[in-house]
């Protein structure tokens, strides 16, 4: 379970300080899919950041399964496994070796790696490139191989930015399967994406965000009924407060 | 495992797979530095063996006023040539090194018993191009001097001895070790260099590469600590460094084995021990260099703008090497404690065979790890830097 309190962040800039994220919490639960929609800039990157330690909150708190994120960074990114962002592999590894070389920062014993690997090669499908180098892979097989790497330790907790990013339809459709498996397996699954009807069709629980504050928290029938809209799409708008940068 | 040997281990890995790097660090450096010293070395010497051997062609103006003289310089390996028109010009312009003049009295004087007058005409602003052969003609007419001087005491029946109150015996204590060259004054600095820079592209790479390439981010997810991630990669580009630093002495060594010895100036000829205790000379100036170069280039956005100001370090081991061929001082212990200064001065020690004390090594091999080690104190706290990953 990954509980956001009060988050706050902000960034010095050229034209002064700009408050990526205000004040932002919500809880995500395990055996659930928690999806963190808003417009481009609204700080979900940020938030994430701060989630996964790469960051630290000017105020608030994280807590990863119970643990302080600020007291114990490094027991809390042993418990998440993280798609950030950012997602270069090495390409003059193989994939497998790019995964083998996260689980072994992971603390994990070469058996245990090599079993990991060929439950997530089964279930990404990455059989036809694993022992190839990663220099010319497709976008699809670069991200499946991140994720792979970034769940090779088996983390109760996963956390994916913007996953779909960049992938045609059948990668997208497999992802999304994989992380229903994910969810049926107990895990607790968060990502972020300002793509509206990818959260609406995978998420038991929406966190919507706008310029860096919650505006919206709820299941997809509950967002819909406290916004009075039959339409998620409407809803959506009327709680941001405009459509900007939302179906882009 | 620790997190920093898994990622020493994952870097030098990605490094070797790098055909580049691996072409530059294990075929161009080893191949270039001895090519450079024994190519030098070898053209030095020859040079010096044919100034020094071959006949020499001396223009003499007036040859035919002093035949004796003319005919005995002949018979030293000299061959007396025609003279230039202007004897001045043509020494200044290079087209003769040296011309003797005979002096017109030179027969009258002679026979009088007096001094009679020869003018060497030569440059003393080219030493190093016909030093040489002034030396060898002044010697030359040095000899035929004290000859016939002897031979005249002789004819009038005093000893030779007393016209010498003074033995002037030279000991020269030079070693063939410590003689120098140019040669022997650029070995330290390559090895410096290469110490010092020889892992640039790893360093590169490894942090301002993993940058660009967006992998410092999800490897920052992990476990693993900042500390243990730059020493990781601050290790292996000393790793690397080390390894074609190895390779590079190793081909020095065989390139001097396969040359003909009377070609090259032996005292660069370094034997395996010598080699051994270089390579112990130069080993903190590895690891300041790795740390230095991982410090700066993890700062950097991307591997163009790294590229962009490393090579200014290049410049920081040639400064003592400058300083020490502008003002030749004598070692002092306090320079021991300079980085690069020391490492310069030890080498220069080990290469001329003179030995060195116990508390020297200590002073030279504690100095520039301790500012390596601050060095890395620095990196590992800068790398904690928020700016590092989030750069997206």
């Amino acid at each position: 379970m990954i509980v956001a309190e009060n988050l706050r962040k902000s960034f010095r800039s050229r034209h002064g300080e700009i408050r990526a994220v205000d004040g932002v919490s919500f809880r995500a639960l395990d055996g659930q899919i928690t999806g963190l929609l808003g417009p481009n800039g609204a700080g979900k990157t940020t938030t994430l950041r701060m989630l996964y330690t790469l960051m630290r909150p000017d105020a608030g708190r994280v807590l990863v399964d119970g643990i302080d994120a600020a007291r114990q960074p490094a027991e809390v990114r042993s418990r998440l496994g993280v798609l950030p962002d950012a997602r270069g592999i090495y390409k003059r590894l193989s994939a497998r070796e790019n995964i083998e070389y996260f689980g072994r920062l992971q603390g994990l014993a070469p058996a245990r790696i090599a079993e990991r690997t060929e439950r997530l090669v089964a279930a990404l499908d990455m059989g036809d490139f694993i022992g190839r180098r990663a220099e010319g892979f497709s976008q699809g097989q670069r991200t499946k191989t991140a994720i792979a790497r970034a769940l090779v330790h088996d983390p109760r907790n996963v956390l994916l930015d913007e996953p779909a990013n960049g992938l045609d339809v059948m990668t997208t459709r497999s992802l999304r399967r994989f992380l229903q498996g994910l969810k049926a397996e107990g895990r607790c699954v968060l990502f972020s994406s300002h793509i509206m009807p990818e959260v609406a069709r995978l998420c038991d629980r929406i966190v919507v965000i706008a310029r860096g504050q919650v505006c919206a928290d709820g299941t997809p029938e509950e967002i819909r009924a406290a916004t009075g809209m039959a339409n998620l799409e409407d809803a959506f708008v009327k709680v941001i407060g405009s459509d900007e940068g939302l179906f882009a | 495992m620790s997190a920093w040997w898994i990622v020493f281990r994952k870097e030098l890995l990605d490094a070797l797979r790098d055909r580049r790097m691996v072409l530059v660090a294990f075929v161009v450096m080893p191949l270039a530095i001895p090519l450079i010293l024994a190519g030098m070395s070898a053209l030095g010497a020859r040079k010096q063996i044919e100034k020094l051997e071959a006949t020499l062609d001396l223009p003499v103006i007036g040859a035919e006023r002093a035949p004796n003289l003319t005919a005995w310089l002949a018979s030293h390996n000299l061959r007396i040539v025609a003279p230039p028109v202007d004897a001045d010009a043509a020494v200044r312009n290079q087209e003769r090194e040296v011309v003797l003049r005979i002096d017109a009295s030179f027969g009258t004087d002679w026979r009088a018993g007096r001094p009679a007058r020869v003018e060497l005409i030569f440059d003393s602003s080219r030493p190093i191009q016909s030093g040489t052969t002034i030396n060898r003609v002044r010697n030359l007419l040095d000899a035929y001097d004290r000859e016939v001087g002897t031979l005249r005491l002789v004819a009038r029946g005093v000893h030779p001895a007393v016209s010498s109150p003074l033995q002037v015996s030279a000991r020269d204590v030079a070693t063939p070790e410590s003689r120098f060259d140019l040669a022997q004054q650029l070995l330290p600095y390559l090895l410096l260099l290469l110490a010092f820079i020889g892992g640039m592209q790893l360093a590169i790479d490894s942090t301002a590469g993993e940058r660009e390439r967006h992998s410092l981010e999800p490897l920052l997810t992990t476990p693993a600590s900042r500390e243990a991630i730059i020493s990781g990669k601050i290790l292996a580009t000393a790793a690397f460094t080390l390894m074609s630093i190895v390779v590079t002495l190793f081909a020095y060594r065989l390139a001097f084995a396969l040359m003909p010895s009377e070609q090259v100036d032996l005292s660069l000829d370094v034997p395996l021990p010598a080699l051994a205790r270089l390579f112990i000379v130069i080993l903190p100036i590895v690891m300041l260099g790795a740390t230095l170069l991982t410090a700066l280039a993890a700062f950097a956005r991307s591997y163009r703008e790294a590229q962009g100001y490393l090579p200014l370090l290049i410049f920081l081991p040639m400064i003592p090497t400058l300083f020490l061929m502008v003002a030749p001082v004598r070692t002092q212990t306090w320079m021991l404690a300079v980085p690069f200064l020391s490492q310069n001065q030890l080498i220069l020690r080990i290469l001329r065979a003179e030995p060195v004390s116990a508390t020297e090594w200590i002073i030279s091999l504690g100095s520039a790890l301790l500012l390596a080690g601050v060095a890395w104190f620095v990196a590992a706290r800068l790398y904690h830097r928020e700016e590092l990953a989030a750069s997206g």
